[in-house]
Parts: structure tokens; sequence; C-alpha cells
């Protein structure tokens, strides 16, 4: 499903992250793992189409990266970073209505955005505002954006931020669980027991010379 | 300020060691400013206070009751300022220190009180001198008259200090006492015998057309009895309240100092706290409708930053309108008209602003790009043209001008202000290269180029609303505008990543 060969990202005299290869199936999770600075983003962000490697290839299902295309990005979710949040939506709101972008059946949009919520457990939040949440939770939430959407490839950089131990067992549970319909997954991370619940393949990044 | 405060003071401001040579910058910049910009536009307002209209204007017989209902407008907006940014603020940490402090606020907060104090007072005292002295000037008021509404102009200054401390102390009340003193000023005008009664009829009386000593002591009285009040007001600042208005001025002026101005005027947009049971995502109708009904129960649930946007919008309309009136000057009626239409759709648009954030990260909904932009320009699109249509037309029939005509300019107007609302949300930060020095005869010009880029949101608006005016006296005008505004556009839509 992903092919990285020799991917490299240098910026000027900068490396950014070294060459590295790695590949993940259908129903397999790539753990992506290294110290601050060894460029875990920077791949992220390679994958995700919205930074040209500087040397290597990608292939996300057969074909190459193409961050503007239709077909990519019903194909690939990602979250490097909290996604851009409505201040005027709660967060039922926004949940339903990113799903019924996605859906042509709007019951299903429904079902899915209300059945994430509750697997996140921000059911009972749903009518906050985003401004109402706190940390974790917005870091729940900005999940709950991403997976409320059909997708082959899910690309998240540390998802385990701002959680408690508790949360990230929540976490671990909702990621597992759409591995084991057949997503592929792509995740850095910095948690150990994240990596270890989900790992088939980990790319180990160390620090550019 | 007590000893333990000065000296917690002086460490503060040592941090930043100045040289000989930063202070003769600091004085520079100060002449500089004061002849290039505070000396002529003082001129220009003498120059209009005295001119024969100004005159007409300062001597009508309403000018004392308009004087009383502004006095009532600006204590009262005192109030509701105060409840986002008081008088009281200091830098966060040094607020944090103090407030956490054993130390009375009183004398701890003792001196940003008194620096916006001075500054409130100052500008009172200059407004009012300068109504008396273009009076007296024209031999329309006597000098002791003068005297006594300068005296008035102080006192009205330290009694908006105290309201906008009040509004710092006790946000909620605020809301209620800026309401209530609206509504007597308005009743002060309409029924004349309340004047005696009232401090903004106090105002009214000691105009210098009218001066009165005894509403001057009555006006005295009561400010003395405010100030008295301060150490108590003060004393009552709370230290979250303090804190989060210290860290949001801190943001605000550091993105202004960036010329970000959108994102330091979002710093200061109130949040959503009403409405959270009003669905708004009802997907079972289609996208289009279900944008505009998101949008719309999305502006409601900031219903005071709503009905703030559609005065604004109507007052732009009621501008457009008197722009074709025989007599005015119609460019800068429809400049003004595009500038507040541009401030009040700024409520309208905060989809605009949300769908201008998503095209520039990750794909987030499962439309493009473009179509998201779209579906939430069409509710501000929508609104804009409602509101303004109607006062225009409502407008135009009563002044006895021609509906057609500025009918099709308001159209012009909602269109250019929204393209402007949409160039401004995908605007992004300042370019580096303008941040390089550029040496020319006259001096550095990058300064200034800087702040045309911050501020060239309202150059457009004040474009847009001006062509909009003269679209029928200058259609060429409107096509550059509107070729200019689309260029802007799609460049910024390009560069959006």
């Amino acid at each position: 499903m992903i092919e990285v060969d020799e991917v490299g990202v240098v910026a000027g005299d900068v490396t950014l992250l070294a060459p590295v290869s790695a590949s993940a199936r259908r129903g397999e999770a790539l753990i992506v793992r290294g110290r601050n600075g060894t460029g875990k983003s920077t791949l992220l962000r390679v994958l995700a189409g919205v930074r040209k490697p500087s040397s290597g290839t990608v292939r996300i299902g057969d074909s190459a990266v193409a961050e503007r295309d239709r077909g990519f990005r019903r194909r690939v979710s990602t979250m490097i970073g909290l996604p851009p949040m409505a201040v005027d939506l709660t967060v039922r709101d926004h949940v339903v209505l990113v799903a019924t972008t996605w859906f042509d059946d709007p019951v299903a949009a429904v079902d899915l955005a209300h059945s994430v919520l509750a697997e996140l457990g921000l059911d009972k939040l749903g009518e906050r505002f985003p401004h109402e949440l706190s940390s974790g939770q917005t870091q729940l939430f900005g999940l709950a954006l991403v997976l409320a959407r059909p997708f082959e490839v899910l690309i998240l950089d540390e998802p385990e931020q701002r959680l408690d131990p508790e949360h990230i067992e929540s976490v671990i549970r909702v990621l597992g669980s759409r591995r084991d319909v057949g997503a592929t997954l792509v995740v850095a991370t910095h948690s150990l027991v994240l990596a270890e619940a989900l790992a088939d393949h980990t790319l180990q990044l160390e620090a550019v010379a | 300020m007590s000893s333990r405060s000065h000296a917690a003071m002086s460490i503060w401001r040592a941090r930043n060691i100045r040289t000989t040579g930063d202070h003769a910058f600091t004085i520079y910049t100060v002449l500089m400013l004061a002849i290039v910009a505070i000396i002529p536009v003082g001129r220009a307002v003498w120059l209009s206070a005295a001119s024969p209209t100004g005159l007409s204007m300062l001597a009508d017989a309403a000018a004392p009751s308009s004087a009383s209902l502004i006095v009532a407008a600006v204590w009262a907006g005192a109030l509701l300022l105060g409840r986002d940014r008081g008088p009281a603020v200091l830098p966060p940490f040094v607020t944090h220190a103090f407030a956490t402090s054993d130390r009375p606020r009183f004398d701890t907060f003792r001196a940003p009180l008194l620096r916006s104090g001075m500054i409130v007072v100052t500008g009172c005292t200059i407004a009012a001198g300068l109504i008396g002295t273009s009076l007296a000037s024209n031999g329309l008021a006597g000098l002791e008259a003068v005297a006594t509404f300068t005296a008035v102009g102080v006192l009205v200054g330290v009694i908006t200090t105290v309201a906008w401390l009040v509004g710092q102390v006790f946000p909620r009340a605020a809301v209620v006492g800026a309401l209530g003193i609206l509504a007597l000023g308005a009743v002060t005008v309409a029924v004349p015998a309340v004047q005696t009664y009232t401090p903004w009829g106090w105002v009214d009386l000691a105009y210098p057309t009218s001066g009165s000593s005894p509403s001057l002591l009555a006006l005295a009285a009561l400010a003395i009895a405010l100030f008295g009040l301060i150490p108590v007001l003060m004393n009552r600042l709370g230290f979250a309240q303090l804190a989060t208005q210290a860290a949001r001025w801190d943001s605000a002026t550091t993105h202004a100092a960036g010329m970000d101005f959108s994102s330091a005027a979002t710093i200061y947009q109130p949040k959503p706290h009403s409405g959270r049971r009003i669905r708004a995502v009802r997907p079972r109708a289609g996208l289009t409708w279900t944008f505009l009904v998101r949008d719309a129960i999305g502006a409601i649930r900031t219903p005071g930053r709503l009905l703030v946007g559609i005065l604004a919008l109507s007052s732009a309309g009621v501008l457009l309108a008197l722009a074709f009136a025989p007599t005015t000057p119609g460019w800068l009626l429809g400049a003004a008209a595009g500038v507040i239409a541009f401030a009040g759709l700024g409520p309208l648009t905060d989809g605009i602003r949300h769908a201008a954030s998503v095209a520039a990260g990750f794909p987030l909904y499962g439309i493009s790009d473009e179509r998201l932009l779209a579906q939430h320009a069409l509710f501000p699109l929508a609104a804009t043209l409602v509101v303004l249509l109607a006062v225009v037309m409502l407008c135009t029939i009563l002044i006895g001008t021609a509906s057609g005509t500025a009918a099709v300019s308001s159209l012009a107007l909602a269109l250019f202000a929204l393209v402007t609302r949409i160039s401004n949300a995908l605007k992004g930060s300042l370019p580096l290269t303008l941040l390089i020095p550029i040496s020319t005869p006259a001096g550095d010009p990058m300064a200034a180029v800087r702040v045309i880029w911050g501020l060239d949101a309202i150059v457009l608006a004040a474009l847009g609303g001006a062509a909009a005016a003269l679209a029928f006296e200058s259609p060429v005008l409107l096509l550059g505008v509107s070729a200019i505004l689309t260029s802007i556009g799609i460049k910024r839509w390009r560069d959006r990543r």
C-alpha cells in the first residue's frame, strides 16, 4: 500500500530527513520513531504530499503522491498538528459537517460522526465549542475530525500528544480497529505504549549528522 | 506605588538596557511622527472646526444635545471596552508577579491606570477646548464659557476613566450599565427637562453657547466622588481577569507590531457561548443549504457581534445612499461605506476564514478547497445584499434620489467588500522581503510600505466603496478596482500554502 524508497529531504545545506526506506501493506501499521529533529514530521509531510522529497520516491496505493488529486485526498487522511477548527461550531456540529462532505448518504455521515465521537469519549462533549475544551480533549477532537471520513491510509503525527495514559489506550483501540478493517496506518510517536500496541513495522530514524 | 512595587518595576524596566542612541532614536521617531502625522491632522481638524460648515454645526441649536449624547456614548463605550481591555493592564509577567503578591492592587496597578487616564483626560480636554475655542474665535461664545467647557472636558475624561475601570472590574454589569446609559442619554435628548438630573445633561447645559456654571459644579462633584472610588474598585480586580487581559493585550500588540492586524483583532473576537443546542449542521437538504444554515447559525451564536455587524452594514447602506444625493462628496461617502461594510462583514465571515485555514492545510472536507470557499461565501453574500439593498432602497426613497443606480452600486459594494474579506483571509504573514531596508534619498520607505501592507484591506475596501459609489460616473474606476481585487485574490489563493 505504501512504498517509501530512499526518500530524503534537504533544504539548502540542511538535511531535514536522511534517506530512508519503508513499506506497509493494507491493514498494517508503520510506526515512525526517533528523537526530536530526526525528520519524523518531514517524512509524514512527504507522504501527505505537502513536501516534495529531494531524493527517492513514495508510492501510495500503486500511484505517486499527488496532494491535490481528488482520489488521493479521498484515500489519505492526515493529521500533522491540529486541524483548523471552526470557532462557531460545536464539537458535534463540526464532526457531522466534515462527515457530511465525504458521504452522499447523510444518514451514513451522521452515524459515522456519532460513532467516532463515542469511540473517542467525546459524545458527552458534543455541545461544547472548541475554546471550551481542555488541551487533551482538543487533541481527541482533532483526531475525530480526521477519522470521520473514508480513508485507506491514515497519517498521524504524535496522536498521543497532551493525552493521559487512559486516553492513549482509547486512541490505541480506535486506531487498532481502523487497522483491523484494512486501513494502513503511518504513525510518528514518542509513546512506547502506542508503538508496541500498533506496530507491524517500525522505522527508526537516526539523528542527522 | 510602594517602594517594593517601585523596585520590582525598576528591575522589569532594566531588562532591556537602552543606550543613549536608543533614547535619541525614540525622540527622533516621536518628532517625525509629530511633524508628519500629528501636526497635519491637528491642523486639518482645527481648520474643519473653524470652517463655516464646522462652525455652523458647532453653533447649531442641536449641538449641545448632540454633545451630551456623544458623552453618554463615550461612557457606555468605556464600560464595554473595560470588559476586554481595561485601563489597569501591565505586561503578563509583571501582572503575575504583582497580582500574586500581598500588595493591594491600588498600589501595584495604579501606574497603568494613571497613564491610561492621562490619555483619556487629555483627549477629552482637547476636544472640549477645540469646540470652545472654535466658537469663541468667531465671537459665538465668551472666554468664561470656553474655560467652563474645557473644564467639563477634563471632568468628562476623569469620569470616562472611572467608567473604563468599572467595566474592567464588573464585566457583566458593564453591559447593563452601558445599555442603561445609552437609553437614558436618548431620553435626555428627547425630554430636555431631564437634563438637570443626568450627568450627560450637565454637559449639554455647560455647552459654550448655553454655558451654565452650576452644571460644572455638579459634574465636578460626580467626578470627585467617582475618583474617590478608584482604590476600592482597583482592589476588586481579580487575578484571572488581570492575567487574561494582560495576555490578550500582549498578544494583540505583538501581532499589530508585525502588521498582522487581522490576528490582533481576532484575539478580541467574542467566542460563542450561546446557541449550542441549536443544530447548526442539518445534512439532509444538500451541501449548499447545509453550509448556508451552518454559517447563519454560527453567526447567531455570537448575537451581539452579529448585531454590530448588521448595524455596520446598515450604516454603509445609508452612506452609499447619501453618496447619490446631489451635493454630497460621493467618492468620500462611498469610501467610508466601503470601509464600514468591510468591518460589518467580519462577524458574517467566520466560515470564510475557516475555509482559508483549511485550504492552507491538509484536506479536511470531502470537497475541493474552491468549493468549500464558495459554500462559505454564500451566507455573507446573501446577508450583505439583503441588508444593503433594503437600507439603500429605503434611504433613496426618503432622500428622493434614483433607487435603481443606488441598488446597482450596493450590489457592487457587497461584492467588493466580500472579495476584500476573502482576500484578507488568505493574506498570510508579512513577506520577509518587506523587512529589508531600502536606502533612498528620502530615507527608508519600508516602514511605510509595511504599514500599507498591514492596512491594505482597509485601503482596498475604501477603493471598492468609492468605485461602487461612482459606478455610473466612472465605470473605468469600477473595472480597475475589480481587476485589482480579483488579481490580488487569485495571487493569494495560489500562494495559500
